[in-house]
């Protein structure tokens, strides 16, 4: 669906849910539009389940473009393979203070939940909710809590986050509702390198311990 | 041309801005930039800045004094009170101002950004492509935040303005160079010198500048949302019609409205899964609260959007002051356009 926001940008939305498949298209997407470009647009996000792409409305008409991204749309665009990185994590303890908690609620020890938890790689499902953040999914069912009833003001950058199936990453201290499990060394946000952020969506992490 | 300046007084919010930090929303950077672009840039014709970056400045305004050397500097946006080593200035205006001279900026009628703009680059590093301070990401400016009394600010040449020497000569005269020590002793004697309205500044009139102008009343425009299709046709014509008021909780990165005639108050807002947002969206907050987002805005959002502010009333929204009133009236994409297309300077 392409719809119009505002009088510079369109989204292209793939669902309006989070799901996996609505996901690997918006990525899919995103990847296609900047191998193959699209004369005008100046910007591209991929997001959860959509792609906002900016262009200037005093060199292009919004007609043509939304006519180019129809064109785009008629393929079938590949998933970009993504970049692996192995993220080392200190898990519980001060680093992650709910990691006792989300493992009684999943009926499981903590040291179970670890293993399970760093069975399988995650995908970077998207990235920009703050500098560096990145949403990784998805963990299987069995594995799946809602967030916390409460919002933590403050959490440190390199916090591991844990709630509805993914597994995120903070860069920057930000507020949260989700579960702290740990915290990284891993840093994905640094304003001195170009690009800023190391992980992209579609990129793929996997956790162990530190 | 350099200069070494100390912020006396800044008033909240007072925060060196470029034209923005573009292109990095997917790394979960929004991009900054003047909150009333036009005036930022009307101010900085006025001072022959180009591209350089200014400083932007909130209700209660700033006071500077130059430590070194001297600086032409411009300003505009809203109304304030100007003076120089207390003499009454015009507002918008430009002077030359040398060392031991002092600028004050104190609140004024109308608005609540005011830019001062340079003839010359403030000396603060490019962090991502930009000196734009983002307040959320807490980079670019000086340290990523916002100025305050004590701080030093240099000026220097920047690299346009060094390959375009023609611009300071239609300013400052024949020969600048040669006349800069007279200039300096004539501010001494005389107090600074302050371009009448109208004169010619860097090859550009107070009267072009002024055409920039966007118009100061009126409904804001928008384009109808992402999820205006979550509201009712009964609530879309309430929001195009019922008055709204600008709260006191206004910031960089959003503008909650007063919901007086509560459009959206019995509503019950869902969540939505994220999605990227931009400048001038109008969300409707869980409780029924309308924000509008500013240019440090959040990156993603989940909130139901009914609408969008075009760029071309951005600027004049910006400026509304708390407790100001404002209708909302939709406009079409191609309506939209055409009018940033007339707007830009």
């Amino acid at each position: 669906m392409v719809q119009t926001l505002g009088d510079s940008t369109i989204l292209v939305r793939f669902g309006s849910r989070l799901d996996e498949n609505a996901n690997r298209r918006a990525i899919g997407f995103a990847a296609a539009l900047e191998s193959d470009g699209i004369a005008g647009i100046v910007e591209i996000v991929p997001s959860l389940v959509s792609v906002l792409l900016r262009y200037d409305p005093l060199i292009s008409r919004h007609q043509d473009i939304e006519g180019e991204i129809r064109l785009l749309l008629h393929g079938v665009p590949e998933e970009r393979a993504g970049a692996a990185h192995r993220i080392g994590v200190r898990f519980g303890g001060e680093a992650g203070p709910d990691l006792e908690e989300v493992a009684g609620l999943l009926r499981l020890s903590p040291e179970e939940f670890v293993a399970r938890h760093n069975a399988l790689p995650l995908r970077v499902l998207a990235t920009g909710f703050a500098p560096g953040f990145v949403y990784g999914g998805f963990h299987p069912e069995a594995l799946t809590l809602p967030r916390r009833d409460t919002v933590r003001p403050l959490v440190p950058a390199g916090s591991v986050l844990f709630a509805a199936g993914q597994t995120a990453i903070t860069a920057t201290d930000i507020p949260t509702g989700w579960h702290v499990i740990g915290h990284t060394d891993f840093a994905n946000f640094a304003p001195d390198a170009e690009p800023p952020t190391r992980l992209r969506a579609g990129d793929s992490i996997s956790f162990e311990v530190a | 041309m350099t200069a070494t300046l100390v912020i006396e007084r800044a008033g909240p919010l007072t925060t060196i801005q470029d034209a923005g930090r573009f292109g990095y929303l997917a790394h979960g950077i929004s991009a900054s930039g003047p909150m009333d672009g036009s005036a930022y840039r009307r101010a900085g014709l006025l001072a022959g800045s180009g591209e350089a970056a200014g400083v932007e400045f909130s209700m209660l305004g700033v006071e500077l004094t130059v430590a070194e050397g001297e600086a032409v500097m411009g300003w505009d946006g809203g109304t304030f009170e100007v003076s120089i080593n207390g003499r009454t200035q015009s507002w918008p205006g430009s002077a030359l101002l040398a060392a031991g001279d002092r600028l004050s900026i104190s609140a004024g009628t109308g608005g609540n950004y005011g830019y001062l703009r340079f003839g010359g680059d403030i000396d603060v590093p490019v962090v991502i492509g930009s000196r734009a301070t983002s307040m959320r990401a807490r980079i670019g400016g000086l340290e990523g935040r916002v100025l305050r009394a004590g701080d030093r600010l240099a000026i220097v040449a920047d690299r346009l303005s060094a390959h375009h020497p023609a611009k300071h000569h239609a300013a400052l005269g024949p020969d600048p160079r040669a006349g800069a020590r007279a200039t300096v002793a004539a501010i001494r004697d005389r107090g600074p010198r302050v371009r009448p309205e109208g004169s010619a500044a860097f090859g550009v009139t107070l009267g072009d500048a002024a055409a920039g102008q966007q118009k100061t009343d009126g409904p804001i425009r928008f384009i109808w949302g992402l999820h205006a299709e979550v509201f009712s046709a009964e609530l879309r014509e309430k929001f195009v019609t019922s008055p709204f008021r600008i709260s006191s909780m206004m910031d960089r990165m959003g503008v909650r409205l007063r919901d007086e005639a509560r459009v959206f108050a019995e509503e019950r807002i869902l969540s939505l899964v994220s999605d990227p947002v931009v400048v001038g969206d109008i969300q409707i907050l869980g409780d029924g609260t309308p924000i509008v987002l500013g240019r440090d805005h959040q990156p993603t959002g989940g909130y139901p959007r009914i609408g969008t502010i075009i760029s071309a009333d951005l600027d004049r929204f910006f400026q509304l002051r708390p407790n100001a009133e404002l209708v909302f009236a939709p406009v079409g994409l191609d309506h939209a356009q055409a009018l940033l297309r007339s707007a830009i300077l």
